[in-house]
Protein backbone atom coordinates (compact mmCIF):
# COMPACT_ATOMS: atom_id res chain seq x y z
CA UNK A 1 0.00 0.00 0.00
CA UNK A 2 1.36 3.30 -0.88
CA UNK A 3 0.80 5.93 1.27
CA UNK A 4 -0.32 9.66 -0.40
CA UNK A 5 -0.28 12.56 1.32
CA UNK A 6 1.38 12.38 4.08
CA UNK A 7 4.77 13.95 5.35
CA UNK A 8 8.10 11.73 5.80
CA UNK A 9 8.66 10.15 9.33
CA UNK A 10 11.46 13.07 10.19
CA UNK A 11 8.75 15.33 10.04
CA UNK A 12 7.35 14.24 13.58
CA UNK A 13 10.27 15.51 14.66
CA UNK A 14 10.15 19.02 13.49
CA UNK A 15 6.56 19.20 14.14
CA UNK A 16 6.85 18.70 18.12
CA UNK A 17 9.72 20.92 17.64
CA UNK A 18 7.03 23.58 16.12
CA UNK A 19 5.02 23.11 19.08
CA UNK A 20 7.54 23.41 21.33
CA UNK A 21 8.93 26.73 20.33
CA UNK A 22 5.77 28.30 20.59
CA UNK A 23 5.71 27.92 24.31
CA UNK A 24 8.40 30.33 24.75
CA UNK A 25 8.00 32.45 22.17
CA UNK A 26 4.64 32.52 23.83
CA UNK A 27 5.80 33.58 27.25
CA UNK A 28 8.19 35.68 25.29
CA UNK A 29 5.40 38.04 23.53
CA UNK A 30 3.03 38.18 26.07
CA UNK A 31 5.56 39.22 28.43
CA UNK A 32 6.60 42.50 26.40
CA UNK A 33 2.58 43.04 26.38
CA UNK A 34 1.22 41.08 23.11
CA UNK A 35 -1.87 40.13 22.61
CA UNK A 36 -3.14 37.19 21.18
CA UNK A 37 -5.86 38.90 18.83
CA UNK A 38 -8.00 36.03 19.57
CA UNK A 39 -7.85 37.81 23.13
CA UNK A 40 -8.86 41.18 21.75
CA UNK A 41 -10.81 42.40 18.63
CA UNK A 42 -7.94 42.32 16.05
CA UNK A 43 -6.67 45.27 14.18
CA UNK A 44 -7.82 45.44 10.27
CA UNK A 45 -3.83 45.63 9.52
CA UNK A 46 -1.27 42.57 8.20
CA UNK A 47 1.69 42.30 9.79
CA UNK A 48 1.41 44.17 12.80
CA UNK A 49 2.86 43.17 16.35
CA UNK A 50 -0.04 41.56 17.54
CA UNK A 51 -0.59 39.58 13.99
CA UNK A 52 2.79 38.37 14.17
CA UNK A 53 2.65 36.93 17.01
CA UNK A 54 -0.40 34.96 16.46
CA UNK A 55 1.85 33.67 13.48
CA UNK A 56 3.94 33.27 15.67
CA UNK A 57 2.26 31.01 18.54
CA UNK A 58 -1.43 29.70 17.48
CA UNK A 59 -0.51 29.05 14.39
CA UNK A 60 2.60 27.61 14.59
CA UNK A 61 1.34 25.26 17.24
CA UNK A 62 -1.56 24.36 14.81
CA UNK A 63 1.15 23.87 12.27
CA UNK A 64 3.43 21.61 14.45
CA UNK A 65 0.31 19.12 15.63
CA UNK A 66 -0.98 19.10 11.93
CA UNK A 67 2.76 17.67 10.74
CA UNK A 68 2.92 15.27 13.79
CA UNK A 69 -0.78 14.50 13.19
CA UNK A 70 0.31 13.83 9.52
CA UNK A 71 3.61 11.95 9.40
CA UNK A 72 4.31 8.51 8.42
CA UNK A 73 5.12 6.05 10.73
CA UNK A 74 8.04 3.89 9.78
CA UNK A 75 6.36 1.13 8.46
CA UNK A 76 2.86 2.55 7.27
CA UNK A 77 1.18 -0.34 6.17
CA UNK A 78 -2.58 -1.00 5.55
CA UNK A 79 -3.47 -1.70 9.75
CA UNK A 80 -1.77 1.79 10.33
CA UNK A 81 -4.36 3.31 7.85
CA UNK A 82 -7.40 1.48 9.06
CA UNK A 83 -6.22 3.55 13.06
CA UNK A 84 -5.46 6.34 11.20
CA UNK A 85 -9.07 6.90 9.63
CA UNK A 86 -10.23 5.40 12.77
CA UNK A 87 -8.94 7.77 14.99
CA UNK A 88 -9.74 10.85 12.02
CA UNK A 89 -13.67 10.04 12.34
CA UNK A 90 -13.36 9.83 16.34
CA UNK A 91 -11.58 13.49 16.38
CA UNK A 92 -13.93 14.66 13.80
CA UNK A 93 -17.15 13.44 16.90
CA UNK A 94 -15.71 14.91 19.76
CA UNK A 95 -14.84 18.20 17.44
CA UNK A 96 -17.89 18.78 16.50
CA UNK A 97 -19.35 17.50 20.19
CA UNK A 98 -17.25 19.94 21.63
CA UNK A 99 -18.30 22.52 18.77
CA UNK A 100 -21.81 22.39 19.34
CA UNK A 101 -21.85 21.73 22.78
CA UNK A 102 -19.45 25.76 22.95
CA UNK A 103 -21.98 27.43 20.78
CA UNK A 104 -24.53 26.36 22.77
CA UNK A 105 -23.16 27.34 25.96
CA UNK A 106 -20.64 29.31 25.32
CA UNK A 107 -20.88 33.00 23.77
CA UNK A 108 -17.17 33.52 23.18
CA UNK A 109 -16.81 33.28 19.39
CA UNK A 110 -13.36 34.14 19.17
CA UNK A 111 -12.31 31.23 21.77
CA UNK A 112 -14.03 28.60 19.83
CA UNK A 113 -12.69 29.12 17.35
CA UNK A 114 -9.21 28.58 19.17
CA UNK A 115 -10.07 25.69 20.54
CA UNK A 116 -11.10 24.44 17.31
CA UNK A 117 -7.69 24.81 15.39
CA UNK A 118 -6.53 22.31 18.35
CA UNK A 119 -9.25 19.95 19.23
CA UNK A 120 -8.91 17.57 16.24
CA UNK A 121 -5.64 17.37 15.95
CA UNK A 122 -4.94 16.71 19.91
CA UNK A 123 -7.64 14.14 19.73
CA UNK A 124 -6.40 12.35 16.85
CA UNK A 125 -2.77 12.48 18.01
CA UNK A 126 -3.89 11.29 21.45
CA UNK A 127 -5.92 8.23 19.98
CA UNK A 128 -3.77 7.25 16.98
CA UNK A 129 -0.59 6.92 19.48
CA UNK A 130 -2.71 5.11 22.14
CA UNK A 131 -3.80 2.53 19.39
CA UNK A 132 -0.44 2.27 18.63
CA UNK A 133 0.98 1.82 21.87
CA UNK A 134 -1.50 -0.91 22.47
CA UNK A 135 -0.59 -2.85 19.45
CA UNK A 136 3.11 -2.47 20.79
CA UNK A 137 2.22 -3.52 24.03
CA UNK A 138 0.07 -6.59 23.18
CA UNK A 139 3.26 -7.58 20.78
CA UNK A 140 5.40 -7.42 23.83
CA UNK A 141 2.98 -9.24 25.63
CA UNK A 142 3.16 -11.90 23.30
CA UNK A 143 7.19 -11.96 22.62
CA UNK B 1 -12.96 -14.49 9.82
CA UNK B 2 -10.41 -16.88 11.21
CA UNK B 3 -6.83 -18.52 9.63
CA UNK B 4 -4.26 -20.48 10.38
CA UNK B 5 -1.02 -18.43 9.92
CA UNK B 6 0.08 -19.78 13.26
CA UNK B 7 0.19 -23.26 11.87
CA UNK B 8 1.76 -22.00 8.92
CA UNK B 9 4.32 -20.07 10.60
CA UNK B 10 5.07 -22.87 12.29
CA UNK B 11 5.39 -25.89 9.56
CA UNK B 12 7.31 -22.94 7.36
CA UNK B 13 9.68 -22.61 10.53
CA UNK B 14 9.48 -18.48 9.82
CA UNK B 15 8.76 -16.18 12.56
CA UNK B 16 6.28 -13.42 12.67
CA UNK B 17 8.73 -10.81 11.77
CA UNK B 18 10.31 -12.83 8.64
CA UNK B 19 6.76 -12.92 7.35
CA UNK B 20 5.71 -9.69 7.99
CA UNK B 21 9.07 -8.55 6.05
CA UNK B 22 8.32 -10.76 3.34
CA UNK B 23 4.88 -9.32 2.88
CA UNK B 24 5.50 -5.82 3.43
CA UNK B 25 3.78 -5.01 6.98
CA UNK B 26 4.87 -4.24 10.15
CA UNK B 27 5.35 -7.09 13.13
CA UNK B 28 2.19 -5.70 14.57
CA UNK B 29 0.00 -6.51 11.81
CA UNK B 30 0.58 -9.94 11.21
CA UNK B 31 0.19 -9.97 15.41
CA UNK B 32 -3.00 -8.32 15.13
CA UNK B 33 -3.89 -10.66 12.35
CA UNK B 34 -3.45 -13.78 13.89
CA UNK B 35 -5.12 -13.24 16.96
CA UNK B 36 -8.13 -12.43 14.54
CA UNK B 37 -8.08 -9.03 15.96
CA UNK B 38 -7.54 -7.19 12.28
CA UNK B 39 -8.92 -8.46 9.11
CA UNK B 40 -6.36 -7.91 6.64
CA UNK B 41 -7.33 -6.26 2.84
CA UNK B 42 -7.81 -8.87 0.22
CA UNK B 43 -4.60 -7.88 -1.60
CA UNK B 44 -2.51 -8.50 1.97
CA UNK B 45 -4.12 -12.04 2.16
CA UNK B 46 -3.29 -12.88 -1.12
CA UNK B 47 0.08 -12.44 -0.14
CA UNK B 48 0.64 -13.85 2.81
CA UNK B 49 -1.40 -17.20 1.12
CA UNK B 50 1.17 -16.92 -1.46
CA UNK B 51 4.59 -16.70 0.91
CA UNK B 52 2.96 -20.15 2.32
CA UNK B 53 2.20 -21.55 -1.26
CA UNK B 54 -0.96 -22.42 -0.36
CA UNK B 55 -4.40 -21.29 -2.03
CA UNK B 56 -6.28 -18.72 0.59
CA UNK B 57 -8.88 -20.70 1.55
CA UNK B 58 -6.46 -22.91 3.13
CA UNK B 59 -5.10 -19.92 4.94
CA UNK B 60 -8.22 -17.51 5.87
CA UNK B 61 -11.43 -19.05 6.66
CA UNK B 62 -15.13 -17.77 6.80
CA UNK B 63 -16.46 -18.08 10.70
CA UNK B 64 -20.09 -18.07 11.46
CA UNK B 65 -21.70 -15.30 11.22
CA UNK B 66 -19.63 -13.79 8.52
Amino acid sequence: MKPHFLFPYWCRYLGWGLVIAHVPMSIIGRANGMINPLDNPPTQSLFTGEHLFFICTSLVMALGLFIVAFSREKIEDEQIWHVRLDSLRWAIYINYLVLIASLIFIFDTAHILELNLWVPLIFFIIRFRWVIYRLNRSLSREG
Amino acid sequence: MKNNIRVERAIKNITQGELAEQVGVSRQTINTIESNKYVPSTVLALKIARVFGKPLEEVFMLEEGD
